[in-house]
């Protein structure tokens, strides 16, 4: 499996990633335990989780908004030495800008690289057609659903042109049915849009709704890899297709213990 | 759009027959309701002499004041007197919040300018405005200067305050979402933690513009030849009822509409907040 990773093109490299918080002063969380994963360019790797089972500390090692212990992250062969703008992050609970309208927050990444309004404008369209907002630019987020806010979401961190997108759950706060939806939407924007895209949840449905690949990790800190399955299933999926229940049944079963 | 149109949550008003139960239910007419019910126990009160000769009856305090629109008091006239006292709030308010919001925002921001000026303002903070009258007058004269420097330090605190904590509260992770896009520590300051503050900032200004009254009409009280609160004591002075109800009277009007004032100005500099509040 590893072997055939590297030989093709490996977007994202994580290395033996080990992550230890101090708390308090003393006291230590040992978070992630000797982590290793390669993403494809173009790939759909969602991580698999219960909660409290460092998934989240994961992606923000990733995102560079924490520094792993030991190990270390590679986006292109370069190494991630911080937040940048070559990584899109989608936030659980949505993290827009309050003051900003839709089109003020979709446009964000842009504006702050030093896009000309004309250009960015475009840009801000484009993606806000693309999550399927049209219409709602000059809405603010208080005014939008739960959903929708996540479009937004999505939308501006697509419109900073990331090479990588980074995403934390970002269904967590959605009811079934919006959540059921949002699913489907995410697979049509990056099949429209393709990227490399790591996909945090605790959702074992969503993981085999969206993945070409699944990592799980274990259900207690510190987390460790566990099994990862190929997800081969045609697109477009169907949660009751009897293949879909067989790869649901396979994962229930091996993570029992810790799903 | 028409997949998405499910998760659009309109809210339509419908038009109802105008029923008693609709009537009562009406916001403005329980507000009216509310105020007409106020005055009417006021002249009961008043009419039964429940204070004696103390408490004047609403059309008395009405015709004090028409009265004194037109014949000067100590050489003013109501409006000269609203117009001293609204005066004197507006500059040490204004002095008081450009000195403090920007002071406010800069500890938060940086703990150097924290870790001087905290202890100072802690310090500080905690001694009732009106305690520095005395010493106010004994440095700056019965002038001008002495009730504009009791103002000034009544609304620094909230000012200060609000500010300082608008900015603490805001949000980590939407610093992590600038960063996430590639900006800098400017673009966190200027696009996300003024913004957030914004809200906070007002919430203080509002409660420095009430306490802005309490210190003018404190100062006037002790000692002032203009202003409101010279009207109150003069009408105490004089055993005229009218015309303290009237001064009172007229302070709130003053101090409502200065309030409203800046909700207006909120409302420009933060046009996201209006739909949230406006329901």
């Amino acid at each position: 499996m590893r072997e055939e990773s590297h030989s093709c093109q490996a977007k994202i490299v994580c290395e033996d990633i080990t992550k230890v918080f101090i708390q308090k002063g003393t006291q230590r969380v040992h978070v992630l335990d000797h982590i290793s994963l390669d993403v494809k360019e173009n790939e759909f790797v969602v991580i698999l989780g219960p909660g409290q089972s460092g998934k989240s500390t994961l992606l923000r090692i990733i995102a560079g908004l924490e520094t792993p212990t030991e190990g270390s992250v590679r986006i292109d062969g370069r190494e991630v030495d911080g937040p940048g703008p070559d990584r899109g992050l989608v936030f659980q609970g949505y993290m827009l800008f309050a003051w900003k309208t839709v089109l003020g927050n979709v446009e964000m990444g842009p504006k702050l690289r030093g896009v000309p309004k004309k250009e960015r404008r475009e840009i801000a369209a484009h993606y806000i057609h693309l999550v399927g907002l049209d219409g709602f630019e000059n809405h603010y987020p208080h005014q939008l659903s739960g959903g929708m806010k996540q479009r937004v979401g999505i939308a501006r961190a697509y419109a900073n042109n990331p090479q990588v997108m980074l995403l934390d759950e970002p269904f967590g706060q959605l009811d079934a049915q919006t959540r059921y939806f949002m699913e489907k939407e995410t697979a049509r924007i990056w099949e429209t849009e393709k990227r490399t895209i790591l996909f945090v949840t605790n959702n074992i449905d969503e993981a085999i709704y969206l993945a070409d690949r699944i990592i799980t990790l274990e259900g207690k800190l510190p987390g460790r890899m566990n099994v990862v399955y190929n997800v081969d299933l045609p697109r477009p999926r169907e949660h009751t297709d009897m293949a879909f229940l067989k790869l649901r049944h396979k994962i229930t079963e091996a993570s029992a213990l810790t799903l | 759009m028409a997949d998405i149109a499910n998760e659009v949550q309109q809210q339509v008003r419908e038009r109802r027959p105008l029923t008693l139960s609709v009537v009562l239910k009406n916001r403005w007419f329980l507000y009216g309701l509310s105020i007409l019910v106020f005055f009417l126990v006021w002249d009961m009160t008043a009419a039964a002499k429940a204070f004696r000769s103390g408490l004047p009856r609403p059309h008395e305090v009405a015709l004090q004041l028409w009265r004194m629109l037109f014949d000067p008091l100590a050489g003013k006239s109501l409006l000269g007197h609203v117009w001293a006292s609204t005066q004197r709030i507006l500059i040490g308010f204004t002095i008081a919040s450009l000195v403090a919001v920007p002071l406010g925002l800069m500890m938060a921001l940086n703990r150097y300018v924290n870790a001087i000026v905290k202890p100072l303002f802690d310090l500080l903070k905690p001694m009732p405005p009106l305690a520095w009258i005395s010493i106010a007058i004994l440095w700056f004269g019965i002038g001008e200067t002495s009730k504009v420097f009791i103002i000034i330090i009544g609304t620094f605190v909230p000012c200060l305050l609000d500010a300082y904590n608008g900015v603490r509260l805001v949000e980590p992770e939407l610093y992590d979402v600038i960063r996430m896009l590639g900006g800098k520590r400017r673009h966190e300051i200027i696009q996300v933690c003024f913004p957030a503050a914004f809200p906070a900032i007002f919430a203080g200004l509002q409660i420095a513009l009430s306490i802005a009254w309490s210190c003018v009409l404190a100062a006037e009280l002790v000692s002032a030849r203009s202003g409101l609160g010279f009207i109150i004591i003069l009408g105490m002075n004089l055993s005229r009822p009218a015309m303290i109800v009237g001064g009172m009277v007229v302070i709130a009007l003053v101090a409502w509409s200065m309030s409203q004032l800046v909700s207006a100005l909120e409302r420009f500099v933060c046009p996201w907040k209006r739909e949230i509040d406006g329901r």
